[in-house]
């Protein structure tokens, strides 16, 4: 074989490697044109996310986590165990963090000489609610070995919402826009991280399953 | 000065087929049959997978360019560890003390509050000090129930912020502690706290710029 042969060869053997490194996704299969295109999407508001000096999620229900990123460095990683979603195709584009769980924070009172104890994790919920600008609401719930009672609360709260929504578009006598909304199921510890994480006016972009 | 290389019909036959992207046990394609049209059909598929492809290796790369080419600092506020990073490797994992989010009324302002919490986001470290002295801030007086004083100087308290402080804006430093047993956990006004030593390293590896990450 000739050497221009073999130095083609080389080239086109040692090209996928080097993109390999900067590939974003993983997992992603580049034969698969709908991941493809996802992933595409979901890259081009990372861009503009981590081009900025600001912290913001990634949440992936494809590989199943939620990623605190910043300069589209991954900081920390939180594993979703099980995940449920409604209008999955109203998914798209960049999110804004407005509303999320109260944090009981302790006051000073300068005249007493009780000293206070700060905020840990420990004081973060483990079953809330995040809204998000454009509308778009995440359910953060335990896993339900963990803590049953809670868990029974977020199904309740599920529940109640799909019949609401069923109850607001019969009695408009069409369907109407359904605003997407995400239940999230994670350890209690990780969903303690996440509300600690989770800052006002912080931005979200989900990356969503093609197969589902 | 070039030299030809002579090329073989079998190397001619493989470099054809890399370009093409032909798999090798593909049928020949016969112009005029129901194979073809599929063909043309499968080729513009797989024109728009390959500009997909494209598209989503362009913005991979893009997204690699902004990532901190020098090394970076990086705090978790959660779990009071202070990390300094050059890419995925970790250089240094130090234990720290970061904001206590608790709240202090502001006198006579209606219902502004000071709230120690660390800021989160991206900053730059924007100055280096030795021996660093403290200026009490007016919380500082307000939540020990003292006198805010009138005479700058009575707000300059010396060693206790450790060998070292580097700032980050608005007042905030990562420096050192006097109380390292409180190390890991949240009890600071939003600075971040290192023991001596690993304050030591921080300070020598950080430059002016140097980006620090909070989450």
């Amino acid at each position: 074989m000739s050497f221009c042969a073999v130095l083609f060869i080389l080239l086109v053997l040692g090209t996928p490697s080097q993109a390999g490194d900067l590939e974003a996704f993983h997992d992603l299969h580049l034969n698969d044109p709908g991941a493809v295109q996802e992933a595409t999407r979901v890259l081009e508001e990372e861009v503009k996310l981590a081009a900025r000096a600001q912290t913001y999620l990634l949440i992936d229900l494809v590989t199943q986590t939620i990623q605190i990123k910043g300069r589209g460095i991954e900081l920390h990683r939180i594993p979703i165990v099980a995940w449920s979603a409604k209008a999955v195709q109203n998914m798209k584009g960049a999110y804004r963090l407005i509303a999320r769980p109260p944090v009981l924070r302790r006051k000073i009172d300068p005249t007493a000489s009780i000293e206070q104890e700060p905020i840990s994790l420990a004081d973060m919920p483990v079953d809330y609610t995040l809204s998000y600008s454009p509308p778009l609401t995440i359910d953060v719930a335990p896993v339900v070995g963990e803590n049953p009672v809670q868990w029974l609360r977020a199904q309740g709260k599920m529940w109640w919402r799909n019949a609401k929504d069923w109850s607001d578009s019969f009695s408009a006598g069409q369907s109407i826009t359904q605003s997407p909304h995400l239940q999230l199921e994670v350890s209690a510890e990780q969903g303690r991280s996440l509300a600690w994480s989770a800052v006002d006016g912080m931005a979200l972009v989900i990356r969503r399953p093609t197969d589902k | 000065m070039i030299t030809p290389v002579p090329v073989t019909f079998s190397s001619l036959i493989l470099i054809a087929l890399l370009v093409a992207d032909v798999p090798p046990n593909s049928q020949a394609l016969l112009p005029g049959s129901e194979t073809h049209t599929l063909s043309i059909a499968h080729t513009a598929g797989d024109a728009h997978l390959n500009g997909l492809q494209a598209r989503y290796k362009a913005l991979s790369a893009q997204l690699s360019r902004l990532k901190p080419q020098q090394p970076y600092i990086l705090v978790d506020t959660a779990r009071n560890h202070l990390y300094v990073k050059r890419r995925q490797e970790v250089v240094l994992d130090a234990l720290a003390s970061t904001g206590s989010g608790i709240i202090l009324d502001k006198p006579g302002e209606g219902n502004d509050q000071w709230v120690f919490d660390t800021p989160r986001g991206e900053f730059l470290v924007q100055s280096k000090l030795t021996d660093p002295a403290w200026v009490k801030p007016d919380w500082a007086f307000i939540e020990e129930g003292e006198e805010i004083p009138k005479n700058p100087a009575d707000r300059v308290e010396e060693g206790v912020l450790g060998e070292y402080a580097l700032g980050f804006g608005k007042g905030y430093f990562i420096h050192g502690t006097l109380y390292t047993r409180l190390l890991g956990k949240n009890v600071t006004h939003g600075c971040i706290r290192l023991n001596d030593g690993d304050l030591k390293r921080v300070y020598t590896f950080a430059r002016v710029g140097t980006p620090i990450i909070i989450f």
